[in-house]
């Protein structure tokens, strides 16, 4: 069975600095898989590789089995070969960040059709629906025709999960969804994202919420140094760390 | 204080209000829409395209409105080619080549408006529509251009006012605006102070709509930025 999601190799430098050092993942359907580890490991710079916000220096990006193409120009960068195809996919990443991002000019709802309407031509009236009926999952339906900037983090944050399920992804990105949120908001926007997870929805988070990643991945991947160093069931990689350094992020973490 | 007079003069000013106003919305109409691209070749990362863009700035907003109204109503005659050739109804004309002159000029400042509102747009928003695999053109359609120009709303409704007020230089190349009536009123009755007051408060009146109507555009567009509600 092809993965939903797979990462071959990927390396990726800001100027001399080594964020990536080859890392690779493999996310088959259904699979929710959590990557932990210290700020500046590399693990927003490998998700925002996944989808292109980044283009990696080499590896390859697989999506259901396609290859994202690139190639390298003159002076050695890697780049995608075809535009429509980057959108085309990421159209079926959807991306959840840190700073929720919403757009400030458009009302909740407006936000959450948005994309489905204007890349994926849903018709209007099937879109207002099907997001309305997603604001509701989320529990802000009554915020709908509030802006952004009238919500609370967690509110947004709930929003911007909204809006990355109306594109009916394949998979789910997180990236740091609950670092900016407020401690007592943080719980609102993880019940969600575990609703998503027993859905056996596709999701890569990235996290430091360590008591969601051992209860809800299926996976867990220790990013350290721009290196996979630990990677395994959450209960091994919490109750049984093998790496020196995986202990000592645990031990200062937990 | 000649009041009789003021009165008089006050309906052939209005008639010159008139033609004040088309110059100013169909330079601004268009300048808007050539200041957009101008805005974007700036922003581009072609080279020679920014130094294009960089160059028509500089040229604009370097030098006063009235030098270039001369240049292009009394200069372009010069050329025997442009005066055979088919552009020469357009140029003989000095409506047009107000027109010309005040496009080009407002082009340039609005275009500086305009690229600090696209730069202003915050770079996650940016990142979030592209993650939902909008192609450029649909980036900058739906989400970049909206934020900018409600971003560059207000300082481009400097930039009307100020255009309402350049369209009297236009009055030295014999086109009949406000400013052009007023000077041939002036010319026949030597009273200054009144007909300058009457053409003044009509001015006045005219930036008043426009300031209205700014406020009233920035009501309706930004309702996120409101202060109370």
């Amino acid at each position: 069975m092809t993965s939903a999601l797979e990462i071959r190799n990927l390396k990726k430098s800001f100027g001399s600095l080594e964020v990536l050092r080859d890392v690779s993942l493999n996310a088959q359907q259904g699979e929710v898989i959590c990557i932990i580890g210290t700020s500046g490991s590399g693990k927003s710079t490998f998700l925002r590789c996944i989808n292109l916000l980044e283009t990696p220096d080499s590896g390859e990006v697989l999506v259901k089995g396609e290859l994202i193409k690139m190639k390298r120009n003159k002076n050695g960068k890697l780049n995608p070969i075809d535009q429509n195809q980057v959108d085309r996919i990421r159209s079926k990443l959807s991306m959840v960040f840190q700073d929720f991002n919403l757009w400030s000019h458009m009302t909740i709802l407006q936000n959450v059709i948005e994309a489905p309407i204007y890349v994926q031509k849903v018709e209007k009236k099937e879109a207002i629906q099907n997001g309305l009926s997603l604001l509701e999952k989320v529990g802000i339906v009554e915020k709908a025709s509030q802006y952004p900037s009238s919500l609370s983090g967690g509110q947004q944050q709930r929003a911007a999960i909204a809006r990355a399920l109306a594109m009916k992804p394949d998979v789910l990105l997180f990236d740091e969804p609950t670092s900016s949120l407020d401690p007592e908001l943080v719980s609102e926007v993880l019940k969600v994202m575990k609703s998503l997870a027993e859905e056996g929805r596709t999701m890569i988070i990235v996290t430091h919420e360590m008591g969601f990643a051992k209860e809800v991945s299926s996976k867990t991947i220790f990013l350290d140094e721009g290196r996979i160093e630990e990677e395994g069931k959450p209960n091994d990689i919490f109750n049984r760390p093998k790496s020196r350094r995986l202990k000592q992020f645990l031990a200062a973490n937990l | 204080m000649n009041y009789e007079l003021m009165i008089e003069t006050f309906p052939k000013l209005l008639m010159g209000s008139y033609i004040t106003i088309q110059l100013v919305t169909i330079s601004l109409f268009i300048g808007l829409f050539l200041a957009v691209g101008l805005a974007l070749l700036r922003l581009s990362s072609n080279s020679f395209l920014i130094f294009f863009a960089k160059t028509y700035i500089f040229y604009f907003r370097g030098t006063p409105l009235l030098v270039q109204i001369f240049l292009i109503y009394y200069g372009i005659g010069q050329f025997e080619s442009v005066r055979e050739s088919v552009f020469w109804v357009f140029f003989k004309e000095a409506y047009w080549c107000g027109i010309l002159a005040l496009t080009l000029n407002t082009c340039a400042y609005s275009s500086e408006i305009i690229r600090g509102g696209i730069q202003s747009v915050p770079l996650g928003q940016i990142e979030s529509a592209k993650s939902t695999g909008m192609s450029r053109f649909l980036l900058y359609r739906r989400i970049i251009l909206p934020i900018a120009f409600r971003q560059a709303l207000p300082a481009y409704g400097n930039e009307m006012i100020l255009m309402v007020k350049a369209t009297s230089l236009v009055s030295t190349i014999t086109i009949m605006d406000i400013t052009g009536i007023a000077r041939l009123v002036i010319a026949k009755t030597f009273s200054p102070v009144e007909i300058f007051i009457v053409a003044g408060l009509i001015y006045l009146t005219i930036n008043f709509a426009v300031t209205r109507l700014v406020s009233f555009c920035e009501y309706k567009l930004t309702p996120h930025l409101r202060y109370n509600e």
